[in-house]
């Protein structure tokens, strides 16, 4: 059973359809012992960082997602925000910490590099492979997923940045670290690009 | 660089889903009809982003609404935005909740400016698309909302400065003299809007074949072509007017449009 962990923060329905469509049983849900007993865990999420981590933090679903990730080795995949809340921290409404699953800070785009950028990134944009990965098997080297975010990870030679996308800098738009993902775009609002990627992580993470 | 849009439109009402033209509307089907004999997912499959606007004349229902964006939505992976009649926050939860990702917003821009704030702040700009329809009987754009029945008294120029210093993440600028005529774009109505507007745009009415949706996208002025004809590009149409977009160099997101049913599995 696929958990989608519901802290109140975003867009479950789509998710769950997306999953439904690819026949994954999959539920929402923000019980302790069905997030511990998950076969796998995606952690959604729009919305304000410093939010997300106070929701997370007053349940204590922080350290029951940590326990489950680092001591069970259940596979995660954090989308948009949710990929966001695995980094290390975030300066969105002040500074906070995150789960610190991955280690790399998340910060807003850098403004005014160019005069015609647009902060938030919306729309579809093209992601670059960087490295062989799980998550994209079967898709493009360059693959169009569709964003929406005005905090990003900045791109570093990580070992575990697989995609990245340019939006007046480059910017991490997946991670895999072993059974550790994230997107920063919404795959499931982005077509069949986003299902065969939901795929990959049901059927290969 | 964010792509260009192609975008769908759906009218809804009273359980119906509509054909308009010139704002008069003409009931197409339910959405069994929809889904079914229309076979909606053809198109779903072939634009980037979908505009459900609930346009009942006699009173809107909202929880009907809401399950007609859900059974849309549950085989829909792309943006949906939602709107028609919006006038409270409990609403837009509703709506959201619903598989909705943004909200279209029209009458209430004028009627309740501060309520379109509030929402702004609470969902973000990128989360609020402003609609406006918009006749031009001679080179003035005159502004109409209330489903095109009241006449706002205000400078098109003046309404935009103000819709877009609410904080609105997008125009719909909707033509009702081309509404559902498939003539093509008003592109003189795009060509009224200031250089300033640095919101994307996106062009309405009058789209019947896909070359007024390339004259659309190649306007320097327009982020996205939309259409709520559901007879203009029946079948095929869709599919083939995105192909033919994409070999005419319009800068549309890719991806593979055969496998969705491989995809399916439930």
């Amino acid at each position: 059973m696929i958990v989608i962990i519901d802290y109140g923060m975003g867009n479950l329905f789509s998710i769950q359809s997306a999953l439904h469509y690819l026949g994954a049983q999959s539920i929402t849900s923000a019980d302790p012992h069905i997030i511990h007993n998950a076969d796998k865990l995606i952690l959604p999420g729009v919305g304000s960082f410093y939010k997300a981590m106070s929701n997370l933090k007053a349940t204590n679903l922080d350290a029951l997602i940590k326990k489950a990730v680092i001591k069970k080795q259940t596979p995660i995949l954090g989308i948009c925000l949710g990929m966001q809340l695995l980094g290390s921290s975030s300066t969105e409404d002040g500074f906070s910490n995150g789960l610190g699953l991955i280690d790399c800070p998340v910060e807003r785009f850098s403004e005014n590099k160019f005069a015609n950028l647009k902060i938030p990134h919306v729309g579809f944009d093209t992601v670059t492979i960087t490295k062989e990965n799980k998550l994209f098997d079967g898709l493009d080297s360059r693959v169009d997923f569709y964003f929406t975010h005005s905090y990003r990870m900045a791109f570093t030679e990580q070992a575990y940045a697989v995609g990245t996308c340019s939006h007046g800098e480059q910017f991490i738009a997946a991670f895999e670290k072993g059974h550790i993902c994230g997107t920063q775009f919404h795959p499931e609002k982005s077509q069949t690009n986003g299902l065969a990627l939901l795929k990959n992580f049901i059927e290969k993470i | 660089m964010v792509k260009k849009r192609l975008i769908f439109t759906l009218l809804y009402n009273d359980g119906g889903f509509m054909l308009s033209r010139n704002f008069r509307l003409q009931r197409a089907g339910d959405i069994k009809w929809l889904k079914s004999n229309y076979n909606f997912k053809n198109i779903a499959f072939t634009i980037d982003e979908l505009i459900i606007l609930d346009v009942s004349r006699n009173g809107r229902n909202l929880d009907r609404f809401c399950e007609h964006i859900k059974m849309i939505a549950e085989e829909c992976f792309i943006p949906i935005a939602a709107g028609g009649g919006i006038t409270s926050y409990e609403q837009t939860k509703v709506i959201m909740n619903s598989g909705a990702d943004k909200l279209v917003v029209n009458t209430t821009l004028f009627r309740a400016p501060n309520f379109v704030k509030e929402l702004i702040s609470t969902y973000g700009s990128q989360c609020i698309i402003a609609s406006i329809d918009v006749k031009r009987p001679n080179d003035q754009a005159e502004i109409f909302i209330d489903n095109g029945s009241t006449k706002v008294e205000m400078a098109f120029d003046e309404y935009i400065d103000r819709i877009t210093g609410l904080g609105i993440g997008e125009i719909y600028l909707n033509s009702m003299d081309r509404d559902g005529t498939g003539h093509g774009y008003m592109f003189d109505l795009l060509g009224q809007l200031n250089n300033s507007v640095n919101v994307p745009i996106i062009t309405a009415g009058g789209a019947g074949n896909w070359h007024h949706l390339l004259e659309g996208l190649q306007h320097d002025k327009v982020d996205a072509a939309a259409t709520a004809n559901l007879f203009n590009f029946i079948g095929q149409g869709f599919p083939n007017a995105r192909r033919q977009l994409l070999e005419s160099g319009i800068d549309l997101a890719r991806w593979e449009t055969s496998n969705y049913l491989d995809l399916k599995k439930n």
